[in-house]
């Protein structure tokens, strides 16, 4: 029963806490009690805002089908063919080489931590190739979301809103062959990078014309919304931990 | 007595499986007119669910708008994900996976800002029937749930405060119904050390 249940505690994606396997004794009276407070805990106050959340649902599946179709200016659709795992990753290392120059040695930023993905890129297994892929996108997707947030006045400058635009287009193509890539088995890496495919878009959106404080706001809100940057932090260094991990 | 039981559960899930054969039919319908991009099938489906949806974002986030805003995600990655789904499950139970998922992150997110500042009704809306009248009793059930581990914590939710059986729970978080009811028992057991100095309320 132990074994089944660390098995089955360990095969999951949930944090059941250091102590997982211990089971206290019954309180009967205390889980009368606990289970009758329960109910009132985070309890919904008023009706289900059904036709708002509807609107919002259609909002974004328009804005995703929009992108997808190509209405959106500066976008390029890809077709939602089947992946191939190779030439995602000699785009990935490309683009990386030629971003890190053209952008990043510019900003003098700190160069992103490119050594320590690992250059063996002609391992076999597609789990690692995918995940050096991924560390490699999310390393540029940090940067360019850094430099849009750090540029204040960016609105002011359309020649870096160009760039902008045309650095997230390069992100996008490699953000979406790894959302479509059969080897992307991980689920919140793979809900990250839809919700860096949304913020992407709506950069290169707007990267056509000088922002105003709305259309920043837009992209600022689903930043924050979606805590982009911490979440990418964080994948980042588990990706390259990962591909290392596999040698 | 346990085998009694279970045997009972059984029979009274064949009538359930029963029942529920027209409710499935109709709903893999309106999962192959999505697939096709009918509106009104997705519509349909989002009527289906919705208030079940909400109603366990928000138990678990605690916060209206944040309810909101996991409900709409988790059925604009449904909708967008649909030709994914391959039917093992059923639909709300797939979407109850994806909402659960997206409630966590938030929460995660929520804690790694610490930006608890609202007052505490606002993570907890008392109801009239059952809620503790002592305020401090209050604070401290809500803080020692919110203290509980992820997994546990989600558990007795999803038990306790929205009713879900062990066998919901089990197809949503993906473990066995015995690590459900195991987890359930490891929540109460936690609470009811952290509010050991409230044990006369509930000790007759």
């Amino acid at each position: 029963m132990n074994d089944h249940r660390k098995h089955d505690l360990n095969d999951n994606q949930y944090d059941f806490g250091t102590d997982a396997n211990v089971v206290p004794p019954d309180d009967p009276a205390f889980d009368a009690w606990v289970a009758k407070a329960a109910p009132a805990l985070n309890a919904p106050r008023s009706d289900v805002p059904r036709a708002e959340m509807w609107e919002a649902i259609q909002a974004a599946r328009r804005t995703s089908e929009d992108a997808q179709a190509g209405k959106v200016r500066g976008v390029t659709p890809i077709p939602r063919a089947p992946w191939r795992l190779l030439s995602v990753i000699a785009a990935a290392l490309l683009i990386g080489v030629a971003l890190d120059r053209v952008f990043l040695h510019k900003a003098d930023r700190p160069v992103p931590p490119v050594a320590a993905v690992p250059s063996r890129a002609d391992s076999s297994d597609p789990a690692r190739l995918y995940r050096m892929a991924a560390a490699q996108t999310l390393t540029q997707a940090e940067a360019l979301l850094t430099a849009y947030r750090a540029g204040g006045t960016a609105e002011r400058d359309p020649v870096m809103a160009r760039q902008l635009g045309t650095w997230g287009r390069q992100v996008l193509s490699s953000t979406r062959l790894l959302i479509d890539s059969p080897a992307g088995d991980d689920p919140q890496l793979r809900a990250l990078f839809n919700d860096l495919e949304l913020v992407l878009v709506q950069i290169i959106q707007l990267s056509g014309a000088p922002l105003d404080p709305s259309d920043r706001a837009l992209i600022d809100r689903a930043l924050e919304s979606k805590d982009l940057l911490p979440r990418i932090r964080t994948a980042v260094p588990a990706g390259v931990a990962a591909a290392g991990s596999a040698d | 007595m346990e085998t009694e039981g279970t045997l009972s559960l059984e029979r009274a899930n064949q009538l359930d499986d029963q029942r529920a054969q027209p409710e499935r039919a109709n709903e893999r319908a309106l999962i192959e007119g999505a697939r096709r991009g009918d509106p009104s099938a997705h519509r349909a489906l989002y009527d289906t669910h919705v208030d079940r949806v909400y109603r366990l974002a928000h138990r678990l986030t605690g916060v209206e708008h944040l309810a909101r805003e996991v409900t709409q995600d988790t059925f604009v990655r449904a909708f967008a994900g649909i030709e994914g789904f391959r039917g093992d499950s059923a639909f709300g139970t797939w979407l109850h996976q994806i909402a659960v998922s997206l409630s966590l992150n938030e929460i995660k997110r929520q804690k790694r800002e610490r930006a608890r500042n609202a007052p505490l009704d606002d993570a907890m809306a008392l109801g009239e029937h059952t809620a503790p009248s002592d305020p401090v009793l209050r604070e401290k059930l809500m803080q020692a749930v919110n203290d509980l581990p992820e997994g546990c914590r989600t558990v007795f939710m999803m038990h306790d405060a929205e009713g879900y059986t062990h066998q919901e729970i089990a197809a949503a978080l993906g473990v066995t119904e015995g690590t459900s009811k195991a987890q359930l028992a490891r929540a109460r057991g936690k609470l009811r050390v952290a509010l050991a100095q409230f044990a006369g309320e509930w000790k007759p």
